[in-house]
């Protein structure tokens, strides 16, 4: 309890006030503490008890509130002098309200000389100038004290050498007339002879009127109060209220407020008498802002929990709303970014979902599962980038990966790849510049050289040729690979199966493709064909199970995008591609495993055409899963080819399937042929620069490697002969050209090795053998005619 | 006009509604202290609402003046007082430009009524309860025939501190909580009906009087009183009557709570 403040209270009141205090704050130790202090006060107080009993009952009651130390909020408040400024003023300023009490002239003045401190500021007027100083009339007091003193009859002495001097030579004081108003600082004050003496000098200021200049005022800049008291004591019918309600800083819509701050109660946590309403009382958690937090926070997780009943149901579009609903409601919210992160990071919108894991793990370091997904799309991000060939800013993620969870397998994994990538490219250049060296000096050998790339360049043309109409080739090829199933085809069934084997076509094609990627790599290690064929099998079990990241469990689920922004546009392409390959993969797989069923199993036709059709259905199916924007292209490219195809003659055709049945009974190592000649298809259609990149890469490739490549064309001549064979013998016998069959017969003969032969056949040759048993007799002579001259066109070369 | 009373689910009604039971076979004087406590009651609850929305003061005592006056026009048979006390503190948040939401209000509402409760779901009773708020409202506003802004105590009382302050030596000044004091009377003047039956510039210089005089503060004393000048109309009896008032709701507080 405020000891002093008791002590003036009691001694304002008095001893039956002293008596009801006891009675009251019996309980209170505070003021059993103070109690015996008190007695003496009490006992000389003055009071004649005017008040009454019920407000000392009152006081006496609330003692503990009012004297408690903790009640006060107002810290020792600086004043602040108020720029006497009408315009901004903020408040009434009133004038001193003794004028209007009409206190007597003793009282105010010895009141003034009680109160009037150094560093207080005093306006006057000049009345006496001497040599020594001049003297003012004293008309008001501006900041820090508010008096009208202007009746007083003060006066106040400025010594010379509290004016500041300007010149060396001036005198001072000739800058001041009689009767200039003057705003000087109180320098010292002589409460019992009752002088005072007033300075110019800034420093002599306190502190906190420091910026108020010093000297001489124009009339206008009087402070404003005063001007208020003048008007006040020249009419008698002004009155406080009147003035009051006249003033500008009365109607100020936020006076309240900011008299509050100035008289330093705070109005957040309103003091109150009331027992119950004491601020102390009220928990945190008990207001509206911290209700609402939570609110929102549950109401948000609702949202998530919903929008993951959607996710896991596949709905994706509604998971999303849910999702944004929930950040609606509650911004940051954890578990909503983290789902939707994970919904992006499965729609394949890969910055998106990093910067929602980011946000939230911001909010919530510790988040377990925003930890795990950002380290695995920080991967996935990485190996995408990888691909474009920016192999630092992949590796700087993986090292950011594994900065979140240093024991993630995937991205150790990842970074001692891409390190060795790099330390491999690094030392590949340096090979280069090397060899370029080299070529300089050895100028003998560059003439040969250049004879050799330019043979290599007209080779390269005419495959070019080829790849242009690349996709009808390989139409023809893929309905050819048995030449005799290929020569009974027809153009009305052509029309027919139309839009099927544009579909077949297109599988195959990636068929191609990838299997050009397994090739190229295998020729890379430079393994012997046997290898290659249990490298396949052994990726049969490897490629279906893609890495275990969400983002890519999800690409593999075409669904409806959510690449509505240029940014996700571009990833989407990305992702169209990388989702093309890893389902290639796995198909490839699924098919090569198909062959090497069907090559222990010879005579079980049957059951192998049930399986084809399976094959072809599922060709059908990737084809729709495939990305459609990354096809379009292709498929134009395919119904042009098409229409030409059908408009050239058949000895055309059957020209072009010679060369191709050859290699597609060269196996895998010739198809690479293909898929470099689609891949620069892709380069000339324009794909994206870095798919070019990739491109000229696997050229650099397939010239360093041509000669093992070769080999394997010459190893696999042999078994061709062996095929060719058999064809004839077939075709001798005049029979209806069946061409399941006979692909059946030629993988009896080669049970290994076959596999993209096969493959070829287990795609198009059902609906062609089908379709055999449809057609007229005629019709079918003339196929067979056209055989038989593709056979001798084909054997010709033999 | 139908009251809005029967849509509050028992969920917003506090515990204790001992100012229904009996209320048919009571006196007259026996009834009209009960009403009195049930009104310091739900004043209470306004004013522990608005310190928990966050609300300033001067929109709090908006909230004080909508409900009695509210209640001077209508029965308090008729409709509940909890709701009236919402919906006032939401339609003075309108009117003093400081807008709570019926959310807020549902919000801190229920959990006074359920202390420690768990916050309300976003599901047909949230909508409910939302829906009554602001029917209440506009059923408030009928009933006070639309006039809902009022002159406040607290403009006067702020200007009349900044005046007695000048008269008191600066230390004695900065020693004594008045402000504090003379603003903590004024809040709690609005429990009871005494805050629309005075005029605000008796109710300010009342409760200064009341602060100056707690802490024994002299000033300076002329040809007139400071009151006098301050409220030309003012006598001491006014204030004295106020203070009687006052002190009579602190006195409610330990018969009430």
């Amino acid at each position: 309890m405020d000891r002093d403040l008791l002590r003036q209270c009691l001694t304002y009141h008095g001893e039956s006030f002293f008596n009801k205090l006891k009675c009251e704050q019996t309980e209170n130790p505070d003021f059993q503490a103070v109690v015996s202090d008190l007695c003496k006060v009490s006992c000389e107080s003055k009071s004649d008890g005017q008040d009454s009993p019920l407000v000392e009952q009152f006081i006496a009651r609330k003692a503990d509130i009012l004297f408690c130390p903790a009640w006060k909020t107002t810290t020792r408040q600086e004043e602040e002098h108020e720029e006497d400024d009408d315009a901004a003023e903020p408040y009434a300023i009133m004038p001193p309200v003794e004028l209007f009490m009409e206190v007597s002239y003793e009282e105010r003045r010895a009141m003034l000389y009680r109160d009037l401190e150094k560093g207080d500021i005093l306006v006057g007027r000049i009345n006496n100038i001497r040599e020594y100083g001049f003297f003012l009339t004293l008309l008001c007091t501006a900041g820090g004290l508010k008096r009208d003193v202007e009746d007083l009859e003060l006066s106040a002495l400025c010594h010379i050498r509290e004016i500041p001097s300007t010149g060396s030579h001036d005198d001072p004081l000739s800058y001041f007339q009689t009767g200039d108003f003057i705003r000087a600082a109180v320098k010292d004050i002589d409460r019992y002879q009752e002088k005072i003496t007033v300075s110019l000098q800034q420093a002599s200021l306190s502190h906190n009127l420091e910026h108020v200049k010093l000297g001489v005022v124009p009339r206008e800049e009087l402070p404003i109060h005063y001007s208020r008291s003048v008007c006040a004591a020249a009419d008698s019918t002004e009155t406080y209220e009147r003035i009051l309600k006249s003033c500008h800083g009365y109607h100020n819509p936020s006076v309240v407020a900011y008299l509050l701050e100035k008289v330093g109660v705070s109005d957040t946590h309103p003091p109150s008498m009331m027992r119950g309403l004491q601020s102390k009382l009220f928990q945190e958690e008990d207001f509206a802002s911290a209700i609402r937090k939570k609110q929102s926070a549950s109401w948000a997780l609702k949202c998530v929990r919903a929008g993951v009943g959607y996710f896991k149901h596949s709905h994706h579009v509604e998971a999303m709303n849910e999702y944004n609903k929930a950040l609606d409601i509650d911004t940051n919210n954890v578990e909503a970014l983290v789902a939707r992160g994970a919904l992006y990071a499965n729609k394949g919108s890969i910055m998106k979902s990093i910067s929602d894991f980011e946000l939230a793990l911001k909010t919530c370091p510790d988040h377990r599962n925003a930890k795990k997904y950002l380290c695995q799309t920080l991967v996935e991000r990485g190996k995408q980038l990888e691909e474009q060939e920016k192999l630092v800013t992949a590796e700087g993620l993986y090292r950011r990966a594994l900065s979140l969870d240093d024991s993630n397998p995937e991205a150790q994994e990842a970074l001692s790849k891409i390190t060795d990538t790099i330390q491999k490219s690094i030392r590949l250049r340096e090979e280069a510049v090397a060899k370029e060296q080299d070529k300089a000096t050895s100028s003998q050998i560059s003439a040969e050289k250049l004879r050799k790339i330019l043979k290599e360049e007209k080779r390269m043309k005419k495959k070019r040729k080829r790849s242009a109409s690349s996709s009808s080739s390989s139409n023809t090829s893929s309905r050819n690979s048995s030449p005799s199933s290929s020569s009974s085809s027809s153009r009305r069934r052509s029309k027919k199966k139309k839009k099927k084997r544009r579909r077949s076509e297109r599988g195959s094609k990636r068929h191609r493709r990838i299997s050009s990627r397994e090739s190229s790599r295998r020729r890379e290690e430079g393994k012997s064909e046997k290898d290659r064929k249990v490298k396949e099998e052994d990726e049969v079990e490897w490629y279906p199970a893609p890495p275990n990241t969400a983002a890519t469990f999800l690409n593999q689920k075409g669904g409806p995008g959510f690449g509505e922004e240029e940014e996700e546009g571009e990833v989407m392409v990305k992702d169209a591609d990388d989702r093309r390959i890893s389902q290639l993969y796995s198909l490839s797989a699924a098919s090569e495993d198909e062959e090497s069923d069907s090559s222990r199993r010879e005579n079980k036709r049957r059951e192998r055409e049930e399986r084809r059709k399976n094959s072809l259905s599922r060709s059908l199916e990737r084809e729709e899963r495939g990305s459609r924007e990354s096809l379009d292209k292709s498929r134009e490219r395919g119904r042009e080819d098409n229409r030409k195809d059908r408009r050239d003659s058949d000895s055309k055709r059957r020209s072009r399937s010679d060369e191709n049945r050859k290699r597609k009974v060269s196996c895998s190592s010739a198809e690479s042929e293909y898929s470099r000649k689609s891949s620069f298809k892709s380069e000339y259609s324009g794909n994206s620069g870095s798919a070019s990149k990739r491109v000229e890469r696997g050229m650099r490739h397939d010239s360093s490697k041509r000669n093992s490549f070769d080999g394997g064309r010459c190893e696999s001549r042999g078994r061709e002969e062996i095929q060719e064979a058999a064809r004839e013998t077939d075709n001798r016998k005049g029979k209806v050209v069946d061409g399941s069959r006979r692909s059946d017969v030629g993988n009896g003969k080669r049970p290994e090795g076959a596999g993209s032969h096969n493959r070829q056949c287990s795609v198009t040759s059902v609906p062609e053998g089908r379709a055999t048993k449809d057609l007229p007799s005629n019709l079918l002579s003339i196929f067979n005619q056209i055989a038989q001259f593709e056979k001798q066109k084909g054997a010709g070369p033999k | 006009m139908e009251g809005p009373s029967s849509r509050l689910p028992p969920s917003l009604l506090p515990a204790s509604r001992d100012w229904m039971v009996g209320r048919r076979d009571s006196g007259g004087d026996a009834e009209s202290d009960r009403d009195i406590k049930t009104h310091f009651r739900v004043c209470r609850f306004i004013m522990e609402t608005g310190v928990k929305l966050g609300m300033r003061s001067v929109p709090v005592a908006t909230a004080c003046v909508l409900y009695h006056r509210f209640w001077e026009r209508a029965s308090v048979h008729a409709y509940e007082p909890y709701l009236v006390a919402m919906s006032c503190v939401y339609l003075a948040g309108k009117v003093e430009e400081q807008h709570t939401r019926t959310r807020d209000i549902l919000n801190v509402s229920h959990r006074y009524f359920n202390s420690g409760s768990a916050p309300l779901e976003c599901d047909k009773e949230f909508w409910d309860l939302r829906d009554s708020v602001v029917q209440c409202e506009l059923l408030i506003l009928r009933q006070l025939n639309f006039q809902v802004s009022f002159e406040h105590p607290h403009k006067y009382l702020l200007h009349y501190l900044l005046s007695v302050k000048s008269l008191v030596n600066r230390h004695a000044w900065s020693r004594t909580p008045i402000a504090e004091t003379s603003w903590a009377l004024l809040r709690d003047c609005y429990h009871g009906a005494m805050c629309i039956r005075h005029i605000p510039q008796h109710i300010a210089i009342a409760t200064l009087h009341l602060a100056l005089n707690s802490y024994g503060v002299e000033l300076p004393v002329g040809e007139k009183e400071w009151w006098q000048v301050l409220c030309v109309d003012v006598t001491k009896a006014h204030i004295d009557a106020v203070v009687s008032d006052l002190l009579q709701l602190y006195d409610m507080e330990a018969k009430c709570v």
